[in-house]
């Protein structure tokens, strides 16, 4: 469970530029959250609070209860992340960078071979195991990169745009693959700008833009409310009114 | 954090970074081969010494006809390093032919004359026209004039008058392109190659592990995991000290071999590299060897890619090859502070230990206690680099 309460985060050297511009959100278990935004929308920043690779300005945000400013270490061990960096070890093999991760989040031996075999067979990745990630194409890496994030089973998931690059084949298995953690009892949260994506995947759609949340529902809330065919006719009735606002305002 | 630190996380580290790098043959090759050249390099260093100041290093030979007339005198000669040998029948054919470079005879009566206070005469017979007779020919000539001189001070001696009365001038000849003074360019230039692979060593590795992890992107996935950033750095660390310490290992054992075993000729050497001084050696470098890899990687993290890091070490390098050689060409003997100083203060140390010189325990802690108090202050600030990377603004 995510529980975001006003996050902020400025950058620049006047702190001029607002990424996020205070969010408030909640995640429960069992669903696979969307964040949905344009490019810039600060997607990207919130997931990067939530995984404590960068502090907030002001605000604060609760992963599993813990305080992901005071309670880091805490937090950090709860969180599978696949994050924008998402850089392997091309001379290891693929096998090598999950365990090395495995090892590091306290996993033995045994337990790491186990849950290893079982996201290799899920994410398909069987024949690239025991292969340098040198050479690996960008689905394969992304493949690899999931893995590492996933390896010591956290009850909660975080995923910035986890499809890019993969082909048809690979982001229909991720999406199996999401849903059995979501039936799991995982908390998932991933961002995206691809709408199919999100309409068939996602059991709440967060709207973000400008830093800002500007809707939040299910996929037919937002059909519903906005009279549109499909989510990207939506999204864009969103957007344009949510600008329409912020130039009044 | 509230967390304490995890040796475990750290021994994790250092573990996937010696695979990561043993990984990497072509970079490790990189780094050991000219560890391994160092030694022969050397040698190839020294015979061509050898073939400059070689006429000079070797001894002369003489032919010496009569040497049971003048015992004293064949005996002087022999003490300067002289070869005496018989006198050939057809010495004036050998001598014009360049086959003999000088020939000295002494005539039987020579002992009489010297009995009776006459002048003894000696025929010293050589070709001017030779060139590589020269230098035998001047110094034999040389050797005799010091002979007369000296039997002419004794005698003054034995009836009371200074030598000085005879000889007010005194003039010492000091000639710089003595094999002596080219043992001690080799002197510092060892002390220099070792203490350059302290630098060297491990520089690639720690660039790679710490600037190249964020080029690749991997570095903050890292630092999300529940290993913290001291753990990090120390098993990061770790690693490049390791190679640096075989690197620098490697350089000495080949001086070592190189030195000890080669079949060098004698070339005056002022200085052994024994089993002992490879020790001191050690001794003096160990700290060394384990400061500068977590400086390097230090500038690794401070800097945004490889290429940048690599600029800021280049900086490093230069100061570190300067030190020495500004001390090289220093005349004046070295201040005592400099012990403090490292690097010039361990480069001053190695060559002390070359010499034969003994360290005091006082020197040994200092040489050591410095570097260390860095170290941790560097690994504590590398630390705090990697801390700020998830808290900046």
């Amino acid at each position: 469970m995510i529980e975001i309460n006003a996050l902020y985060k400025h950058f620049g050297k006047q702190r001029e530029i607002v990424a996020v511009n205070g969010i408030a959100l909640t995640a429960p278990n069992a669903q696979i959250t969307g964040l949905l935004g344009p490019n810039g929308a600060g997607k990207t920043t919130l997931l990067r609070m939530l995984s404590t690779a960068l502090l907030p300005d002001s605000g604060s945000a609760r992963i599993v209860g813990f305080d992901i400013v005071t309670q880091r270490a805490d937090v950090r061990k709860n969180i599978g992340v696949l994050s924008d960096m998402r850089g392997l070890y091309p001379r290891l093999t693929a096998v090598e960078n999950i365990m090395y991760f495995g090892a590091l989040y306290g996993l033995t031996k045994k337990q790491s071979a186990t849950r290893l075999a079982f996201l290799l067979e899920t994410l398909e990745m069987t024949e690239l195991a025991h292969r340098r990630t040198e050479g690996f194409s960008q689905g394969e890496r992304m493949k690899v990169a999931i893995a590492r994030a996933l390896i010591h089973d956290p009850p909660v998931i975080m995923l910035d745009e986890p499809t890019n690059g993969l082909d048809v084949m690979s982001v229909r298995s991720l999406r199996a693959f999401l849903r059995l953690l979501r039936d799991q009892g995982k908390c998932i949260v991933f961002s995206s700008h691809v709408m199919s994506e999100v309409a068939s995947l996602c059991d709440t759609i967060a709207i973000i833009n400008h830093g800002r949340l500007v809707a939040q529902g299910t996929n037919k809330d937002f059909l519903d409310r906005t009279q549109a065919q499909s989510l990207e006719d939506a999204f864009f009735t969103i957007l344009e009114n949510d600008e329409f606002a912020r130039g009044n305002a | 954090m509230s967390h304490h630190f995890s040796l475990r996380h750290a021994g994790i580290i250092f573990r996937k970074e010696c695979l990561d790098a043993f990984r990497d043959r072509r970079t490790l090759l990189m780094i050991i081969l000219p560890a391994l050249l160092i030694g022969p390099l050397f040698l190839m260093l020294i015979f061509n010494l050898i073939a400059t100041h070689g006429e000079k290093a070797q001894s002369p030979e003489l032919a010496v006809q009569g040497a049971a007339y003048a015992p004293a005198l064949i005996d002087f000669l022999k003490k300067q390093q002289v070869r005496i040998k018989p006198l050939p029948d057809d010495y004036e054919a050998q001598i014009k032919h360049g086959l003999l470079d000088a020939a000295l005879v002494i005539p039987e009566h020579f002992h009489d004359d010297v009995a009776s206070g006459k002048k003894a005469e000696v025929q010293f017979i050589y070709d001017r026209s030779r060139d590589r007779a020269q230098t035998t020919i001047g110094q034999i000539e040389r050797l005799l004039h010091v002979y007369n001189q000296q039997w002419g001070q004794t005698r003054l001696l034995l009836r009371g008058v200074a030598p000085e009365v005879a000889a007010p001038l005194s003039i010492r000849a000091i000639n710089l392109a003595t094999p002596q003074q080219s043992g001690a360019l080799l002197l510092s230039l060892v002390a220099f190659y070792a203490l350059f692979a302290t630098l060297t060593g491990g520089m690639a590795l720690a660039l790679d592990t710490s600037a190249g992890e964020r080029e690749r992107q991997s570095l903050q996935p890292l630092l999300i995991t529940p290993a913290r950033p001291l753990e990090i750095v120390i098993g990061k660390w770790l690693t490049a000290g390791m190679v640096n310490m075989i690197v620098v290992l490697l350089t000495l054992i080949g001086f070592y071999l190189t030195l000890r075993f080669a079949p060098l000729p004698a070339v005056g050497l002022p200085f052994l590299f024994s089993m002992n001084e490879l020790l001191r050696f050690c001794c003096v470098l160990l700290p060394l060897t384990l400061l500068l890899p977590a400086l390097h990687f230090y500038v690794g993290i401070r800097g945004r890619s490889v290429r940048e890091a690599q600029a800021s070490t280049s900086i490093l390098l230069l100061l570190f090859s300067l030190l020495p050689v500004m001390q090289m060409f220093m005349q004046q003997r070295e201040p005592e502070w400099i012990v403090v100083v490292p690097i010039a203060g361990h480069y001053s140390m190695l060559s002390h230990a070359l010499r034969g010189d003994v360290f005091s325990y006082a020197d040994i802690f200092i040489a050591h206690a410095v570097p260390m108090l860095l170290l941790f202050l560097t690994l504590w600030a590398c630390a705090q680099c990697l801390d700020r990377e998830t808290r900046q603004p």
